[in-house]
């Protein structure tokens, strides 16, 4: 299949700039910046329908609008590299083998909102990354595509610095980047105040997902209404998605939105490798809500992930097969939602640590069906009362589990262990 | 059954003292020799405005914003005398949540 980002597959290696500009490389940049408006560039990013792919969904437009109208000064442009989301590697990825593209986009992007200040908040622990972006923001200053008075009327300088990214959970969330690129711990603030007007410093600030600055070069190149011929009417474009160990062949697959879950498990992934029957899917990473194996067959797009009963989230699918115990799955995933809770807000620290003890009381076999009713209960008393989504995270897969696969869950009760021994 | 006194032990408890407060407590009771009784920590009652919190099992007595001068009058309730009424100012059906826990073995 076609894809955006990755015209003819995943590339392996890094694309230097030579290369980058031989398949168009920042002419995307450059007609913008001789011809275009900062307000048309963003008109064309919202008109292509572009969506967030942090996990949220939130259209681009939108959120950059908010930025670029505020009349505060300055404003700051954030590449959100921080990618904690177990098994997703698409940011990585992106980062290390095409940071020309990543980084063209930050810059179409930070005029498009006005900025005169951009970071690179990356993973400490991506060194790979962090050099390639590192070498390619030198490249691209060499080359004049970034610093003083880069636009035709000479009104638009960009200075970009890197930000590393401290290597939990939470640093991830857009208020937590702002506050360590401040110098802060990674803790995030309450909202509203929304970023995008009070963000960096208290001042209009768009904080974007990698993935998805990597989608705005090749809008502007192509137009919005070519961006829109792959995907669907409400979720335009292609989607990376990540597949882990489950299956045969792991990795990242970039496909266009709507394409079927099969095709991704099946003919990308190889199939599962314990070759049984397939009983969940968590199709966008720990925090979504299982589907029963019977879905294998929904498109992946926002809308019909969400009729399905769950979230795309960053796309990292999870298949789960007969042999698997879901009572052992969320066991895991409360745990680290417990581990990962900055410990700020005292609904997030009070459920997320009451959630993992009570699953180890099932996994142990005690508590009795009572102690099922509830966990629908501890979290409708928590819910939206934290800084940050983390209090609302454990919540689908947890439900959702004792929804589906309840079996699991009494065996464990009356057998102290899995229905499959 | 032994009957618990547990003492939160969440963020917000313990910066209003709860850790003074469970160790007095089980000095306490060790004083008096109440044997019945074990002093015990607890993770989170989730009344983190109204901390330090103290909670009775199986009997289920709330003690919420509790003081050292306070336990004077729980080390009565504790002994036998008279709940400490004052205290117990937490919603019910937060009280039901946690006591429903509690019941299922959530220690």
């Amino acid at each position: 299949m076609q894809g955006i980002l990755f015209p003819r597959g995943v590339v392996e290696g890094r694309e230097n700039l030579q290369a980058y500009r031989a398949r168009g490389g920042y002419e995307a940049l450059a007609q913008a910046l001789k011809g275009f408006s900062p307000g048309q560039i963003l008109q064309e990013i919202a008109d292509s329908g572009l969506r967030g792919r942090g996990g949220a969904g939130f259209p681009t437009g939108k959120k950059w609008a908010f930025t670029a109208e505020s009349t505060e000064t300055p404003h700051y442009m954030v590449l959100n590299g921080g990618e904690d989301e177990p098994g997703s590697k698409k940011d990585r990825l992106l980062m290390e083998n095409l940071p020309h593209l990543v980084l063209e986009g930050l810059i179409l992007a930070s005029y498009a909102v006005k900025a005169s200040k951009a970071y690179l908040y990356i993973n400490a622990i991506y060194e790979e990354a962090t050099r390639s972006m590192s070498d390619a923001l030198a490249e691209a200053k060499a080359a004049g595509y970034w610093g003083e008075k880069i636009n035709a009327g000479g009104d638009f300088s960009l200075e970009i610095l890197l930000s590393p990214a401290p290597a939990n959970y939470v640093a991830g969330e857009d208020t937590a980047a702002l506050e360590v690129i401040e110098g802060k711990q990674p803790l995030p603030r309450q909202k509203p105040p929304f970023p995008a007007t009070a963000g960096l410093f208290g001042k209009p600030t768009a904080v974007n997902n990698v993935e998805t600055l990597a989608n705005v070069a090749p809008i502007i190149a192509h137009g919005a209404k070519w961006y829109r011929s792959f995907g669907t009417a409400e979720s335009p474009g292609t989607m990376i998605f990540s597949m882990n160990e489950e299956v045969h062949r792991p990795g990242v697959y970039e496909l266009p939105f709507g394409t079927p879950l099969r095709y991704l498990i099946e003919d990308c992934g190889g199939g599962v490798k314990s070759g049984n029957r397939i009983k969940a899917i968590q199709p966008g990473g720990p925090s979504s809500a299982y589907l029963p194996g019977e879905k294998i067959d929904i498109p992946l797009d926002h809308n019909s992930v969400r009729q399905a009963g769950s979230a795309i989230g960053c796309g990292v699918v999870h298949p789960i097969t007969t042999e698997s115990c879901i009572v052992e799955e969320t066991l895991r995933i409360a745990e680290f939602f417990s581990v990962e809770s900055c410990g700020q807000c005292p609904a997030c620290r009070m459920e997320t640590n009451m959630l993992a003890a009570m699953l180890k009381k099932v996994q142990q076999g005690q508590g009795g069906q009572p102690i099922l009713d509830q966990f629908a209960k501890v979290i409708a008393f928590n819910k939206g009362k934290g800084f940050c989504n983390l209090v609302n995270m454990p919540g689908p897969p947890i439900e959702s589990a004792l929804r589906l696969f309840r079996a699991d869950f009494d065996s464990h009760l009356a057998n102290g262990r899995c229905p499959q021994g | 059954m032994k009957r618990i006194c547990l003492v939160c032990q969440n963020v917000d408890c313990k910066n209003r003292g709860a850790d003074e407060l469970m160790k007095e407590l089980q000095q306490r009771v060790k004083d008096q020799g109440i044997d019945d009784l074990e002093v015990r920590p607890y993770l989170c009652f989730g009344a983190c405005q109204e901390g330090p919190n103290v909670v009775l099992y199986p009997e289920k007595s709330w003690y919420a914003g509790v003081k050292k001068g306070d336990l004077d009058d729980i080390m009565g309730h504790l002994a036998g005398g008279p709940n400490v009424t004052r205290l117990d100012t937490i919603d019910g059906s937060l009280k039901e949540l946690i006591y429903q826990l509690l019941d299922t073995g959530v220690f």
